[in-house]
């Protein structure tokens, strides 16, 4: 690593610049400057991930990094590194301005990048002071070199070289003058080269220069601006205001064209302007030259700064830039004018990520100033960063100023305020109190202007997937996914990145009552999206993570459910609302029961249901939350503490039919079977509510297992093929397992089943989990079976000829015949019974499932 | 820890002229020399931005001293207390 410390002007940007641009580099260049108090952290990890893929031309599929709300730092620098990662060859990471980062946690995080680069990447930082970077370890390794003001000073020998390049004649005692002057200063010497490269008499004026007393800087800035035209001094003067200029802003501020060519040729001259874009449209001037224009800007034209300010704060309104807007509506003094930007836009800016901006922005008006306004932009930020309570307060506040404010804008006032409470009531989990909100949605996006219809469009689509989100969530199902797929539509529209991942990761979630196969495909989708994005581990797709999970888990796939499940955990964060984790310990328990670790699994469902206590109202998967800790506890051996809860249970839930599997559950856990008929006889016969059709499929097996303890194998095996039936259009798989139903299922004769295939593959998932469970690996693959061969390879297992199973399949049996050898070359098998357990082994059978 | 405002005296290496002045509205110039001495009356955090701009704008800082005593002069060797 090498650090650059030396004062403002000492020429590190000039020498990172010049050293940058020389041709045949054997490695890659990620450059970047900090901008002027920089007090977001994730800008500036945005902008270096983007120098880092410029330079390293990554071809991944991935998208251009996009801020999101929140900001996870340990996150981005795992990006980050594994971008350097996965870069061969060498790469040079330079950071310039470093001094100008005003964020502690942001240089952090940069310590903990740069004691973890991968060899092969070294990194440049310039900055004006030493910072608190604790790198120790570098030092003593030898592994960081230093570059300060002392090496950075031109020598005698070098200024004459200077003023040689520059076309400049002095004799020997003029230049040992400038140089001593200047103390080989680099901005001296380019200031005095400036001046003195058209002068009359370089003699004098070195001369005079060294005889004053002046600060060289300053004198020399005078000098300079004194030998420019008027109109380029003019321009000069009013734009240093400005952190960056081009030449519609120039005109605009001095009333006159033609400053783009001014600009042009200021930076031909090397005058300290420095154009930012290859198209040489926007322009930057040196900070230090900046800084002393405008100070000369305050002394002479000092009433007109506040007109050029709102000027400019005018023209980046009109762009959109509306954070460069309300900073120079500020600076002119405008505080209302200001105060009215920031209520207007901090939810779009919340949006982009630049809520540490938003900060910077409040605590730049002064203090004691009355803007209820604010109260908005206060509980925008309050709501990003987790603080409920004080956003709850806040926004009562601004609801109250809203009702007060002026027709102008008490429309975009109360949009606002409502989308925000429906931000809020979803995180704290209070769905009832949303759903009034609401009204707002039912208008058009209408709006005056298009940055109305702009912001309109940004509330709107936050607020469909609140609402979507709230109304998933208390069973609201139809209207849920309509609302999400409308946000998520409408996100893609206004390229609001984020909310449309947010909006499909929720509809996955939503999709309940579709068929399983949908629910997986938009799971996948949401998912791949995000990745595409690197959100991959953030927040916002856990609940695609997590429906995933449950889907896998429901049809079998356990292994897979359970890395679904991880990287939700993976995701999830402290401001995560109480709804995701509700699933995920749902989706944990289920996986344990299905793995035969009972406690396991109560635990996970005793934690649900603590979870499910807190919501206010009520909470779609409530009575199955409860019947399953019920039915736990029971198998676990604690049939009587279960029916002691059981016996507290409200009348409308006692009556569901989740609690009455957890009651027949529990009657044979206590060698009961007759009750527990009983107890599934309701369900059976449709008078108690269920959540879906999946509850049904345990009360069959319950009511199975019970006839198998009093004896009746027929009525068993009924109600082992009317759960079949209901399970096989979707897969289902769990269930049957976590009843433990092996041998009701092992009982039933093949050929008196129509669902022969499914059988076999619960069976085989059954078989297969004690596998793992007991810790042997399968063997590796041979070579893949086709799809239509493993179609056939299901029929196997069972007691099907091969022109049963022809018809089963709708082929021909010299077509079967022809997959069947197949098979058996594949998997190395010389009979039917052999390529079966070479198929268990290698896990075939459970891996037709829908796709 | 003294009292919140103390008297400030910062020495600067050539003279400072009218634009650079501008910078320090707060603080009361002399020349001594070929340096400027800014003074003036400031707390901890008034100080700081001081001496922040003075690194902005590249200047040359020799010294900052506390005046402890209103009569004290900002001349460096220049020692009036008994």
């Amino acid at each position: 690593m090498t650090i650059i410390s030396a004062p403002a002007g000492s020429g590190k940007t000039s020498l990172l610049r010049t050293w940058a641009d020389r041709p045949d580099r054997p490695y890659q260049l990620a450059m970047m400057q900090v901008q002027r108090d920089q007090q977001d952290a994730q800008q500036f990890w945005l902008t270096l991930l983007s120098a880092i893929r410029h330079a390293c031309a990554t071809t991944s599929h991935a998208e251009s990094p996009t801020p999101t709300p929140g900001f996870n730092g340990p996150a981005m620098v795992g990006r980050v590194l594994s971008e350097l990662a996965g870069h061969r060859g060498r790469v040079m990471l330079v950071i310039d301005d470093l001094h100008a980062l005003n964020c502690p946690d942001a240089l952090a995080q940069l310590t903990r990048l740069l004691t973890n680069l991968p060899g092969g990447v070294h990194a440049v930082l310039a900055t004006r002071r030493d910072l608190q970077l604790r790198l120790p370890q570098l030092r003593l390794e030898g592994e960081l070199a230093e570059i300060r003001a002392a090496d950075l000073r031109f020598t005698e020998r070098e200024t004459r070289e200077l003023l040689d390049a520059s076309g400049i004649t002095l004799s020997e005692a003029g230049a040992a003058l400038l140089h001593q002057r200047t103390e080989g200063w680099a901005a001296g010497l380019r200031l005095a080269a400036i001046s003195l490269s058209d002068h009359p008499d370089p003699e004098r004026f070195v001369a005079e220069f060294s005889g004053s007393n002046r600060t060289v800087a300053e004198y020399l800035l005078a000098e300079m601006l004194e030998r420019q035209p008027d109109h380029v001094k003019d321009l000069l003067l009013r734009t240093s205001l400005l952190d960056r200029v081009n030449g519609e802003l120039a005109d605009l501020l001095t009333g006159r064209p033609g400053s783009e060519r001014i600009l042009l040729e200021l930076e031909d001259a090397n005058a300290f302007v420095v154009s930012l874009d290859p198209e040489r449209t926007w322009f930057r001037y040196h900070h230090l030259f900046a800084d002393l224009l405008r100070l000369e800007l305050r002394r002479t034209l000092a009433e007109e700064a506040p007109a050029l300010h709102l000027r400019a704060a005018g023209w980046f309104t009109r762009q959109g830039q509306f954070v460069d807007a309300i900073r120079h509506t500020q600076a002119a003094g405008d505080w209302p004018g200001a105060a009215r930007l920031l209520a207007d836009h901090s939810f779009s800016m919340s949006l982009d990520g630049q809520t540490q901006t938003i900060e910077a922005l409040l605590q730049a008006f002064p203090p004691g100033s009355e803007h209820p306004e604010l109260a908005l932009v206060h509980a925008t930020v309050d709501l990003v960063q987790g603080r409920l309570d004080e956003a709850a307060a806040r926004l009562a506040v601004a609801e109250t100023y809203a009702e007060a404010a002026p027709p102008d804008r008490q429309h975009r006032l109360q949009v606002t305020v409502a989308s925000l409470r429906l931000s809020l009531a979803r995180r704290r989990g209070y769905f009832a109190s949303v759903l009034d909100q609401v009204k707002f949605l039912e208008l058009p996006v209408s709006g005056q202007s298009d940055e109305d219809i702009a912001l309109g469009s940004d509330l709107r689509a936050a607020a469909l997937m609140n609402l979507g989100i709230v109304e998933a969530w208390s069973l609201g199902l139809p209207d849920a996914e309509r609302h999400l797929q409308e946000g998520a539509d409408l996100a893609r529209r206004i390229g609001r990145p984020y909310l449309e991942v947010a909006c499909l990761a929720q509809l996955g979630f939503a999709s309940k009552i579709r068929p399983f196969a949908t629910t997986r495909r938009r799971c996948r989708e949401a998912i791949a999206l995000a990745d595409r994005h690197s959100w991959g581990e953030e927040p916002i797709v856990a609940p695609a993570l997590v429906a995933l999970a449950a889907n896998l888990i429901w049809t079998g796939e356990f292994d897979e459910g359970e890395r679904s499940l991880q990287r939700t955990e993976r995701a999830l964060q402290t401001d995560t609302g109480p709804d995701i984790r509700l699933l995920v310990h749902i989706a944990s328990g289920m996986l344990h029961a299905s793995r035969g670790r009972h406690r396991e699994a109560l635990d996970e469902f005793t934690a649900a249901e603590e979870l499910r206590s807190q919501l206010e109202g009520s909470h779609a998967l409530a009575s199955q939350v409860t019947g399953w800790m019920l039915a736990t506890r029971a198998r676990i051996g604690l049939p009587g503490e279960a029916r002691a809860t059981l016996a507290a249970l409200d009348g409308e839930r006692a009556g569901s039919g989740e609690i009455g599997n957890a009651r027949a559950v529990i009657c044979l856990a206590e060698g009961d079977p007759a009750a527990a008929l009983d107890a599934a006889a309701a369900v059976l016969d449709g008078t108690a509510p269920v959540i879906g059709y999946v509850t049904v499929v345990e009360t069959h097996l319950l009511a199975g297992l019970a006839h198998r303890e009093l004896g009746d194998q027929r009525a068993a095996s009924q109600a082992a093929e009317r759960a079949l039936g209901l399970a096989e259009p979707d897969r289902l798989v769990m269930p049957f397992v976590m009843t433990g139903s092996r041998e009701l299922l092992e009982a039933l004769p093949r050929h008196e089943t129509a669902h022969a295939a499914l059988l076999t593959d619960i069976l085989d998932v059954m078989h297969g989990s004690s596998l793992a469970a007991q810790g042997q690996q399968p063997p590796p693959q041979t070579e893949e079976l086709s799809p239509s061969e493993l179609r056939v390879l299901r029929y196997l297992p069972t007691n099907l000829s091969r022109p049963e199973i022809a018809s089963e399949l709708s082929v021909s049996v010299n077509t079967v015949n022809t997959h069947v050898r197949n098979i058996y070359a594949k998997l190395q098998a010389s009979d039917r019974s052999s390529a079966v357990q070479r198929a268990r082994e290698l896990r075939l059978l459970s891996a037709g499932l829908t796709r | 820890m003294g009292p919140a405002t103390v008297r400030y005296a910062i020495r600067i290496h050539g003279h400072l002229g009218a634009t650079v002045l501008t910078a320090f509205p707060a603080l009361v110039p002399q020349h001594y020399g070929a340096d400027t001495v800014l003074t003036a009356l400031l707390d901890r955090s008034a100080l700081y931005g001081v001496l922040a701009e003075v690194e902005a704008l590249g200047l040359d800082l020799v010294e900052v001293r506390q005046l402890t005593s209103p009569g004290e002069s900002s001349e460096s060797g220049d020692s009036r207390s008994p």
